[in-house]
């Protein structure tokens, strides 16, 4: 068991990548630094499910989100601007109405929150999960996990056809089946 | 040890989302077996068409009932068939619409028509859904298809950024949709919209303004993910300029089926897992009827003053719809029975007029390239048909009374009224005051069709015979609807004679 | 210094409206679409912490189906922003503007 004051230095150390790396990632000016310091957040988020003992969504943040989706942010990045361009076609307007909505909606959240779970400071015990998450995919849950089957199949399709609409002539030894003849 | 299968009994009862799955796959295979086919459109559409009536009788063989299915995740009571059956006629009439028109590239009508169906299916998901993972499931499974089907007409930039505006507001909308629901699951320890509902009345019944605080702070923010689906004030902004890009075809569709199944959801939301607000609430009672109220008529007013300065039919039809969507919240808000009664009621006669409006923007736009109302001048002359009906449909809209829009509108209000409270004689008031504003705006229309002349000589208008079938098809029930509504009320009020 | 269920909502609150206000702030379609799911992240978190606390696996599964959700909706926002990046050399949302009037 890890001694307690280990523990909070964990919790704070991923809190603060995940926080930092938000407010990087809204606020940099350089957009590459913000898909960088979106790594950083991921990466914070899954720390703090390992402390919240959710073992297998920790793992599974770090592939579908470092490994897919940062991945598929930086190639559109790498594709759609040089870094200099991107620096210009990427201004901070709006500070003042957003300092002003983040004052309020934060006092208000912050305030809400306190309020209504102040006082649970102890969490249960955790346990491994993933045995509970299998049998409740293909029992309670096992509508939804059927649904989002089609959603998948729906969104592969819809991509495939979005970038199809330039692939008129398929190179040879691409991927066969979708481009158009 | 195997998980406890009891839950997957009532399988019956999907019957009509397992077979708009089937439709998927088999339009799925035929679009690709088919590829070299001359005849392969036809094919692709009969087979679809045929698959959606189908889903429709199993819609008929459903006995309602009330009691939850896989494991609470879904019901199919009256309420849910009934909604269902609407967004499958809407899906119906979207595919032919989309079979007509030139702006759908014919080779990729299967895609198109897959992806409608998908979005069909993530509907009828969303009318039945009692529990916050299927309701956000089947929300996504309706947005994700649409942003697609939003960017389809090809080579047209005005398409690609109508459709990349709304996956990135709308990618938004669900973000802060689910954050609301995350705090809903602790506040309540269940996804069950139920068991939410027994969690939040209980909280309210403590009083107090610290229990009540974060409870309206994430409905408020699930509203938001309704709001956008429905394009209801603040989150409408998507809308006009999603209307005017998008493939003409689709943007009827998307305005009628996607709010049907959107209002049905709220509803159940509120209703269902809220309790049932009747009329003002008691102090300790959470507001909702007044939130929903004060939105209601803000997007009315919203929509209704923006389309009086739109020349773009589309927008104008887009700014429209949000307005009528307020007319619809006005009722949500009230969540009597005869408010429900009135929403039922209310989305056929919808579907009929607002998809023959549409169509009737299509025909004018494939034959003269417009779509501005200047391009109507004259239609009274060079297509005396399309002018009428369009006539009939805008009409309808108004509300003007021998119209089916008439008598969707009288239950609205009527819900409203019947509350006696000083604030929905208020609400109801705006939206009669917005009623007669509207009218200004149709009448535009209608004004250069038979009234102005075209600013050149201008070709007779064509329309195919197809065309023309379908728009007699949605102007004559919008006639009849209007004098002999008893059984359209009657399909109603039997499907909310079971208990919810 | 004991870290409990608060520190976690309040943590999440913190992510969720750093990515609220950059989706307000921020004019860039790539960096919107960031901070839509810092959005996602935040709301995730608060499911992780509650199913730990109410030892229910629900809010478990939820986020499981929300990775798959967000992979997608990002997958469809690139490959349209593609699509349209294809024919002009920026993504500024302001820049977005055949559509006004």
């Amino acid at each position: 068991m890890i001694p307690e004051p280990v523990r909070a230095l964990l919790f704070y150390l991923c809190a603060g990548l995940a926080l930092a790396g938000g407010c990087w990632v809204a606020f940099a000016r350089n957009i590459v630094h913000s898909a960088f310091a979106l790594l950083a957040t991921f990466a914070g988020v899954a720390g703090l499910y390992a402390f919240l003992s959710a073992d297998f969504l920790a793992v599974v943040q770090l592939m579908i989100y470092v490994g897919g989706v940062l991945v598929l942010i930086l190639f559109a990045l790498m594709l759609t601007s040089r870094i200099e361009e991107a620096r210009v076609s990427n201004p901070t307007i709006g500070l003042v109405p957003g300092a002003v909505v983040l004052i309020a909606v934060s006092a208000l959240l912050v305030y809400a929150c306190v309020k209504e779970f102040g006082g649970t400071t102890d969490l249960p015990p955790g346990e491994p999960t993933t045995a509970g998450i299998g049998d409740a995919l293909l029992s309670r849950y096992v509508l939804p996990f059927e649904v989002i089957s089609v959603l998948l199949l729906a969104v592969l399709l819809g991509a495939v056809t979005i970038a199809g609409g330039r692939l008129r002539k398929p190179a040879p030894g691409g991927k066969p089946g979708k481009e158009r003849p | 040890m195997l998980p406890d299968l009891a839950g997957l009994r009532g399988g019956a009862a999907i019957l009509p989302e397992l077979v708009l799955t089937g439709t998927v796959f088999a339009v799925l295979v035929l679009d690709l077996a088919l590829r070299r086919s001359a005849r392969r459109g036809r094919v692709l559409l009969l087979v679809t068409c045929l698959g959606l009536a189908a889903a429709a009788t199993a819609i008929a063989g459903v006995s309602a009932g009330a009691q939850p299915l896989f494991y609470g995740m879904l019901v199919a009571d009256g309420f849910a068939l009934f909604v269902k059956g609407v967004v499958i006629a809407a899906a119906v009439v979207g595919a032919i619409l989309a079979a007509l028109s030139p702006e759908i590239r014919r080779d990729q009508l299967g895609e198109y028509l897959i992806l409608l169906v998908c979005l069909t299916l993530g509907m009828c998901l969303l009318a039945g859904a009692r529990n916050l993972l299927m309701l956000y499931l089947a929300l996504e499974l309706v947005s994700l298809p649409s942003y697609i089907l939003a960017g389809f007409r090809h080579g047209d930039r005005r398409s690609s950024e109508a459709a990349l505006k709304y996956v990135v507001f709308g990618a938004a909308a669900s973000g802060l949709m689910l954050f609301g629901f995350s705090l809903l699951y602790g506040l309540a320890g269940t996804l069950d919209l139920p068991g939410i509902g027994a969690a939040v009345v209980a909280r309210g019944l403590q009083g107090g303004l610290d229990a009540q605080l974060l409870v309206v702070v994430a409905v408020l923010l699930s509203l938001a993910g309704f709001a956008y689906k429905v394009a209801a004030v603040p989150f409408h902004m998507w809308c006009p300029d999603v209307y005017e890009g998008a493939p003409t075809p689709f943007v009827a569709f998307l305005s009628v089926a996607p709010k049907a199944a959107g209002f049905a959801a709220l509803l159940r939301f509120f209703l269902s897992g809220f309790g049932a607000p009747l009329g003002f609430p008691a102090p300790g009672e959470f507001p909702w009827p007044f939130v929903l109220g004060v939105l209601a008529m803000a997007t009315m007013t919203v929509g209704n003053l923006a389309a009086i300065t739109q020349d773009n039919v589309k927008r104008l039809l887009a700014y429209s719809s949000i307005a009528h969507a307020g007319y619809l919240l006005m009722a949500v808000a009230v969540g009597s029975p005869l408010a429900i009664r009135g929403v039922l009621l209310y989305l056929p006669i919808y579907l009929l007029m607002n998809m023959g409006a549409f169509l009737v923007v299509m025909a004018v736009h494939d034959a003269t390239g417009s779509e501005t109302v200047d391009g109507f001048r004259g239609l009274g002359a060079r297509a005396p048909y399309l002018a009428v009906v369009m006539a009939v449909f805008l009409f309808s809209l108004t509300g003007i009374p021998p119209l089916a829009g008439f008598i969707g509108k009288f239950f609205l209000f009527a819900a409203a009224l019947q509350t006696k409270s000083m604030f929905f004689y208020a609400v109801a008031v705006v939206g009669v005051v917005n009623s007669v504003i509207s009218l200004y705006y149709y009448a535009r229309i209608v004004r250069a069709c038979f009234l102005e002349k075209p600013a050149d000589a201008q070709a007779p208008v064509r329309v195919g015979s197809p065309a023309a079938a379908l728009l007699g098809a949605l102007a004559v029930p919008t006639l009849v609807l209007g004098i002999w509504w008893g059984p359209l009320l009657g399909v109603v009020e039997k499907a909310l004679l079971l208990p919810r | 210094m004991e870290v409990g269920l608060t520190h976690y909502l309040l943590l999440a609150a913190a992510v969720f409206l750093v990515g609220m206000v950059g989706f307000i702030v921020r004019r860039n379609t790539l960096i919107m679409l960031m901070c839509v799911e810092l959005m996602l992240s935040a709301a995730n978190l608060v499911f992780v912490a509650f199913s730990r606390e109410l030892g229910d696996e629900a809010g478990h599964v939820f986020v499981l189906m929300n990775f798959a959700v967000a992979a997608a909706e990002v997958a469809i926002g690139l490959a349209i922003l593609m699509e349209i990046f294809r024919r002009r050399r920026s993504v500024d949302a302001d820049d977005l503007n055949t559509l006004m009037e």
